[in-house]
């Protein structure tokens, strides 16, 4: 029992601040390696959540090719000096009020769910979440399976047009080499 | 067992994080990071929302998120190629053409 709430603590205490570090680094790299970092604690709630397929996809899928696409881009567009802009003040209000605003919406859930007996997790833990969730996939949600799959593809096609080289680009020299 | 309201609020603290990023930051890179924590918050809520209702159902619209973040990631980072070659900064200071 205290044991899983100091895992809890712990994984959300470095989710937390890392997150941190990914808003306010000054260098999109060290934006990534956090973001890596907070993605790892995650896969670690998840875990402890008993969604160990979701665990595994986040680390494969997240940390292991997402993170990896931000990462080559930064490095081809060569974005590790970033000059900083003073924000105006309207921006810093408007920033500060959506962040105190969610801050109250989460102690508002805290202490709204706190003070009532929420009913305990029926959710068992079972010895194969992995086919379990690929069983519901595959026969409830077929259709939105299916339609993913055209996303992908539609991604797959649509960033290839979009990253294509154009005749007004001005950095020919910068990005995909010389002509 | 964990409440889940904790994970509700740790949802929702990652979320305002991202939301802050995106507000605040001027690099393009780091508005489509900051929204995949906000992708990421969902999934917590999901999948904690999953336990507690005692049904997989919000573990398998988790990976939907996750499938809709991967192609968003990858659509935004051609753009952001794209707007790197045209434009030569990727700072949402100098890209004010739709500002009006």
């Amino acid at each position: 029992m205290f044991f899983q709430y100091l895992v809890f603590f712990g994984l959300s205490f470095v989710a937390l601040s890392s997150a941190l570090v990914v808003v306010f680094s000054k260098n999109p790299v060290t934006s990534v390696i956090f973001l890596i970092i907070k993605l790892f604690a995650l896969a670690g709630v998840y875990a402890q959540l008993n969604a160990d397929f979701l665990a595994a996809i986040q680390i494969i899928v997240y940390a292991g090719a997402i993170m990896v696409l931000f990462m080559f881009v930064i490095m081809l567009l060569n974005l590790t000096r970033e000059v900083r802009s003073a924000s105006a003040p309207i921006e810093w209000f408007v920033g500060l009020v959506t962040f105190l605003s969610f801050l109250i919406y989460s102690a508002l859930l805290f202490f709204g769910h706190a003070s009532e007996k929420v009913p305990e997790a029926v959710l068992e833990v079972s010895s194969d979440n992995t086919k379990e969730v690929a069983t519901q996939l595959f026969t409830v949600y077929i259709w939105p399976f299916e339609l993913a799959s055209l996303l992908i593809l539609l991604a797959i096609v649509a960033s290839v047009v979009i990253a294509k080289k154009h005749p007004d680009d001005i950095t020919q020299a910068a990005v995909g080499g010389s002509k | 067992m964990i409440p889940i309201s904790y994970y509700y609020v740790l949802a929702t603290l990652i979320f305002c994080f991202g939301s802050l990023g995106v507000l605040f930051r001027k690099n393009v890179i780091l508005t489509l990071m900051s929204i995949e924590l906000m992708l990421n918050a969902v999934n917590i809520v999901f999948i904690a929302g999953s336990r507690h209702h005692g049904n997989l159902d919000g573990q398998v619209m988790a990976i939907f998120v996750m499938t809709v973040a991967a192609c968003e990631a990858a659509v935004g980072l051609a753009m952001v190629i794209a707007i790197f070659r045209r434009y030569g900064t990727t700072k949402t200071d100098f890209l004010r053409m739709l500002r009006g």
